[in-house]
């Protein structure tokens, strides 16, 4: 007799909390947002929750890009992926060729059936870069470009204007020079400028001036066959960055950011090339230093096209093998997100770009801008950057490997082993075989 | 009382090995087999489409100037830790050996490096030779008045992973010279004393002889950690650059794999790895008695 009681409440028990379940769609959120970041995330996520009781998001942090997308592709094959993933920008063709992701527009219109929602929302160059093949395929999310910073207090001491920062290749190398400060016994006191090698901003000097990093339209009139890293836009900044360094006037801080940024902050280099997402960073560093932070577009050879700014950051994509139900649960939250409350709380606190229109003019109307004008100078760059494919950043299969190519041959020619020439020649014809290979594999 | 008759129950010592060899075949035989038949095919990431290739894999590494670039960096690594890792570590037991007060408080201060993790010791040791704020340049330029660029310049980054993998190792390394060195009765020392051996003597011809079988057995255990323990201290340091010139195999493989997506040449590499290290084994099994000298 006990037993018979004793069942019926345990299948009680199940019946219960099976029901609550069904009332509450569980989704599983990877990202790759530590530190402080990650706190903003979690912020954001709580709100979610606490904002209705249908869905119940889960937030966990897997690491660094690389590693959320070495996670995801292990929780694939087992079958136990998340629902929403943030992968970085140069992860979007292998996403895309992934054949496990659902493009964000089939998800709103087609699976939730959302037809309120407006796609025209987002910032153009924003979702110029995540639309392939006319449709939008991931959530854009955090989105970061680089700018120049600098030391205002340095510039008025070697008796530039502050209010001028270098526009052309020749500048940054005459304002570095004058920059440099050199001890009697031949050590640099402070260098003009600095740099880290990071891939990146080859890429972004190379869209400065109006090129392509890859044929077919970076990669997106047709799958890309030929790197034209070895072509004049590369190459010429590859060279200017060894002149500097050569030079003593700009500071190798090795791979990687954390060299250059150091170096910057404590004042042992005057100006640095960075993502907009330092902005506060800096500011607040500048301001226990002492010193007065500003910030300029970056430069470009005079003799360029002008260019602009590729958006850089990571994006939200949904991975498609999940029931309909836990699907459109997954559209309510990432439409949430992308709304202006949302999209201004994260600018705020995280110094990425807001990725909607709305949320830009609040910032703008909320004199936010005025009273922030290094963020401003992020904004303009990226609105003023010119609507063409070099702007719109290469779609390239391999990107996580041809950053590593080419932040190998800039150690190369700094090293001096190579010509930049040489260097560049090499590194375009590592990638052309990783193409190859990638395409052989990905028809 | 009755004996236990072992022929009877023929099963017993292999029901007593099972735990071990299914764990061998679960943790280490099974994925090296999948090793070597993932190393025959070019598969595409998220493993949608593969492709057979044969060996392929193998002959694209073995003609692909990195990979060889990398295996030249790896033995020359190998080479000067061991070198100088056991020479050091040699010196320093002998040093610890003495009956001096508190003579445990520093054999442990000795010991301490093999005890944290290699990230740590990485991060440390790229606090250390920070070019700017680091101890290492302070007392270079104090003294020489030179400044080292540690980690962007190819050569003396590639010394800055030997120093930082020789200090990690270096308390493995003691621990067992100074069991060694214990080992050796002290009536050898003595009779060599009585017949007028100076002490360099007796070091080079009777401490080194008798250590022979510990330095055989270390310098196995080097070349093993090496090449695998090495990776969190080349990851956190200079992650293989500049210029490749601390791109040693266990890292290549790792970034073949999880940065480049390829576990095809992935696991080729890792196959030619656990190749290396099987004949390392025979060697240390089939020499390892032989040509030691033994007490």
């Amino acid at each position: 007799m006990k037993k018979t009681v004793l069942l019926v409440l345990v299948s009680l028990c199940f019946i219960v909390s099976f029901s609550a379940a069904a009332e509450e769609v569980t989704i599983d959120f990877w990202h790759a947002m530590g530190g402080h970041n990650l706190e903003v995330v979690n912020t954001l996520v709580e709100e979610f929750n606490g904002s209705q009781d249908q869905v119940e998001v889960k937030a966990q942090y897997t690491g660094s890009y690389n590693d959320t997308l070495t996670k995801t592709q292990s929780a694939v094959q087992t079958g136990t992926a998340p629902h929403i993933i943030q992968i970085y920008e140069i992860g979007t063709q292998m996403m895309l060729d992934s054949g496990i992701i659902m493009p964000i527009e089939d998800l709103g219109k087609e699976v939730a059936g959302d037809n309120s929602f407006d796609w025209d929302k987002f910032l153009v160059p924003v979702s110029n870069y995540y639309t392939i093949d006319g449709k939008l395929n991931s959530m854009p999310f955090n989105s970061s470009t680089p700018i120049l910073y600098y030391d205002r207090d340095a510039f008025e001491e070697a008796g530039l204007d502050p209010n001028r920062p270098p526009q052309t290749f020749a500048e940054l190398k005459e304002y570095a020079r004058k920059l440099t400060i050199k001890n009697d016994d031949g050590t640099v006191e402070r260098y003009g400028f600095t740099l880290g090698i990071v891939g990146w901003f080859v890429e972004q000097m190379v869209a400065n001036q109006d090129a392509t990093l890859v044929n077919n339209d970076n990669g997106r009139s047709a799958r890309a066959t030929a790197s034209n890293l070895n072509e004049e836009a590369a190459v010429r900044f590859v060279k200017l960055w060894k002149e500097m360094v050569d030079e003593g006037i700009m500071l190798n801080p090795g791979r990687g950011w954390d060299g250059a940024n150091q170096a910057f902050s404590s004042g042992r280099a005057a100006m640095l090339i960075e993502s907009t997402s330092s902005v506060a960073g800096f500011t607040e560093n500048a301001e226990a230093a002492g010193f007065e932070l500003g910030t300029g577009f970056l430069p470009r050879p005079a003799a360029a096209n002008r260019g602009g700014v590729i958006i850089g950051g990571a994006s939200l994509w949904t991975i498609a093998d999940h029931p309909e139900e836990e699907l459109k649960a997954t559209w309510e939250f990432l439409k949430w997100l992308s709304e202006e409350e949302q999209q201004v709380y994260w600018f705020e606190n995280t110094g990425y770009f807001p990725v909607t229109k709305a949320a830009v003019e609040r910032e703008m109307n909320n004199k936010f801008f005025a009273e922030n004008p290094n963020y401003l100078t992020a904004f303009l760059q990226l609105l003023l950057s010119k609507k063409a494919v070099s702007t719109q950043g290469a779609l390239i299969g391999t990107f996580p490997e041809v950053r590593q190519i080419v932040e190998e041959s800039v150690e190369k020619t700094l090293e001096g082993n190579m010509t930049p020439q040489a260097a560049m020649d090499e590194a375009a014809e590592r990638v052309n075989k990783s193409l190859k290979e990638y395409n052989q594999l990905n028809e | 009382m009755q004996k236990l008759n072992y022929r009877s129950h023929s099963l017993v010592p292999y029901l007593l090995l099972s735990p071990t060899f299914i764990v061998l075949l679960l943790f280490l035989y099974w994925p090296s087999i999948n090793s070597v038949f993932l190393s025959l095919f070019k598969q595409a990431p998220f493993g949608r489409k593969r492709i057979f290739v044969g060996i392929q894999n193998y002959i694209n590494l073995f003609q692909d100037p990195a990979y060889l670039n990398s295996l030249l960096r790896s033995t020359l690594f190998i080479i000067f830790t061991i070198t100088i890792g056991l020479v050091f570590s040699l010196l320093l037991a002998v040093i610890l050996n003495q009956n001096l007060k508190g003579i445990k408080f520093y054999r442990v201060i000795f010991f301490i490096p093999y005890a944290i993790s290699p990230t740590v010791a990485g991060s440390l040791w790229v606090f250390l030779l920070n070019p700017v704020a680091g101890q290492v340049n302070y007392l270079l330029d104090l003294a020489f008045n030179i400044q080292v660029n540690w980690l962007t310049n190819s050569f003396f980054a590639f010394l800055a992973i030997i120093i930082a993998t020789v200090w990690k190792n270096m308390g493995f390394n003691i621990i067992f010279f100074l069991a060694g060195l214990q080992a050796i009765p002290d009536s050898v020392y003595e009779s060599a004393e009585i017949d007028g051996a100076g002490a360099i003597t007796i070091f080079k011809d009777i401490t080194i002889p008798l250590l022979s079988p510990t330095t055989f057995y270390l310098i196995i255990m080097n070349i093993i950690f090496s090449v695998f323990e090495s990776f969190g201290i080349v990851d956190i340091m200079t992650q293989g650059g500049p210029a490749d010139s601390t791109n040693i195999v266990i890292y290549k493989l790792y970034r073949e794999m999880f940065i480049n997506f390829r576990p095809g040449i992935a696991a080729a590499q890792s196959v030619i790895l656990l190749t290396l290290v099987i004949i390392v084994t025979i060697f240390h099994f089939k020499y390892g008695s032989n040509n030691v000298h033994y007490q």
